[in-house]
């Protein structure tokens, strides 16, 4: 396993809330496909930490989201001899969570309910602005997100992930990923009025040329 | 010193979010920073984005400790632990994944099956045949000779007195004793008053089939 040079692509190194650096992480999936339970538990650790926050706000239950880290480090127990280092292990453990989470949520009927699209809640306050208020006003309103522009939302802004990263972790098109953080800002603008501040709108032409390129 | 290019007002407004996260290229992040410059709406947009990026990754307010999700994950690669938890309301299950730690073979099973439906039946004849009277037999057919009483004396009588018996019934032993005390006697006339003396036990005569019978011992149940 030879892990990607970021400074080869041009790009900034991560730093993950939590992470370890990227050749730690690489050598940890290197111990743990020979069976290293010590190697397995370290890598457990720290992606609990990173996992649990945003896959609990994103199912509202923490057994839930425990099921999701442990479906996926089951998955990575077993498959970590097929890691070959063509992305990094977190984009390559994050991906896995994605499918898992994405699969539990779509099954949800309440999910289902939330994921309707007529629901638009604007979210108003008079109160002055504070951090944490506007903590709990964003997680209300990211809950008024279709799932895949929610989980964009998270893998960019709070677990710090590039572009590209997120369409390895995803699936899809680099351009289908800024397309979903074009629409889902956009939402969020409406619901949140402390984010609108002014009330600067997106610039027409930047949706219709995320979804040309997505076309392309 | 690489130049950079400004970039387009939508393209720039697309990237915004990895600006804020610090995870662009250099490339894209030189030509946004020049857009930037001189575009206002851009700055404000900016300037949300990191605020978005900020107050998401706010420290946390609960910690999650990993340490019991960490042993149940382990109790279930161990295989101490069931697949996935019996109840999941909200997710769907990963059917493949619980299968594969589920599902045992069949064939151990089948052939535990096997092997006590095999012990039960060889039980059942068994017991079957302990149910059944146990016969024994006490003469042979060798020992039988046509014209003989075969007679059984009182177990404690002495050699003496059986002597005096068959002496004044006017008998003589021509057999035995057999295994069982059993003597031949002769001649079978005296079969009448053998049996009127109460220290004889039985007197038989082997005559014809019941001579055959005779010679085959009487069968008597032991207990």
């Amino acid at each position: 396993m030879k892990p990607t040079s970021y400074s080869d692509r041009g790009m900034v190194e991560p730093t993950y809330r939590g992470s370890a650096s990227v050749a730690r992480e690489v050598d940890l999936m290197a111990r743990i496909a020979n069976g290293d339970r010590k190697a397995f538990e370290e890598l457990y650790n720290l992606y609990h930490r990173r996992m649990a926050r945003f896959l609990t706000r994103l199912t509202h239950r923490f057994d839930l989201a425990e099921e999701v880290i442990n479906d996926t480090f089951w998955v990575v127990w077993r498959k970590a001899r097929d890691f070959r280092g063509d992305s990094q292990p977190s984009t390559w453990i994050l991906g896995i969570a994605y499918r898992k989470a994405r699969n539990a949520l779509r099954s949800s009927a309440r999910f289902g309910r939330q994921n309707l699209e007529a629901e638009s809640l604007a979210l108003t306050s008079d109160e002055p602005f504070r951090t944490e208020e506007l903590r709990d006003w964003l997680e209300q309103a990211l809950e008024q997100l279709p799932v895949e522009q929610r989980l964009g939302v998270e893998l960019c802004y709070e677990l710090g992930y590039s572009c590209e990263e997120i369409a390895t972790i995803m699936g899809c098109p680099v351009n289908t990923v800024k397309t979903r953080l074009f629409h889902a800002r956009a939402k969020l603008q409406k619901l949140l009025p402390q984010l609108a501040g002014a009330g600067v709108p997106a610039p027409h032409g930047a949706g219709r040329q995320a979804a040309q390129e997505r076309q392309s | 010193m690489m130049a950079s290019s400004s970039c387009g007002h939508e393209e720039c407004w697309l990237l915004l979010p990895w600006l804020a996260n610090g995870r662009l290229s250099h490339a894209e992040r030189a030509g946004a920073e020049e857009h930037l410059r001189e575009c206002a709406a851009c700055t404000q947009e900016l300037a949300r984005q990191r605020l978005m990026c900020q107050v998401l990754t706010e420290p946390e307010r609960v910690t999650y400790a990993p340490g019991p999700s960490f042993r149940k994950l382990m109790e279930r690669i161990d295989g101490r632990a069931p697949a996935r938890p019996q109840e999941r309301p909200l997710g769907r299950r990963d059917a493949p994944a619980g299968r594969a730690v589920a599902w045992r073979p069949p064939g151990l099973a089948w052939a535990a099956s096997f092997v006590l439906a095999i012990g039960l039946a060889a039980f059942a004849g068994t017991a079957y045949r302990w149910s059944l009277p146990r016969y024994a037999t006490h003469t042979t057919a060798a020992g039988g000779t046509p014209g003989v009483l075969h007679i059984a004396f009182d177990r404690s009588l002495p050699v003496g007195e059986m002597e005096e018996i068959l002496r004044s019934a006017g008998a003589r032993v021509v057999e035995g004793p057999g295994t069982t005390g059993v003597f031949g006697i002769a001649p079978v006339t005296a079969a009448a008053r053998l049996r009127a003396d109460p220290r004889v036990r039985w007197v038989e005569p082997l005559t014809g089939t019941e001579e055959s019978q005779g010679a085959q011992g009487r069968r008597t149940r032991e207990p």
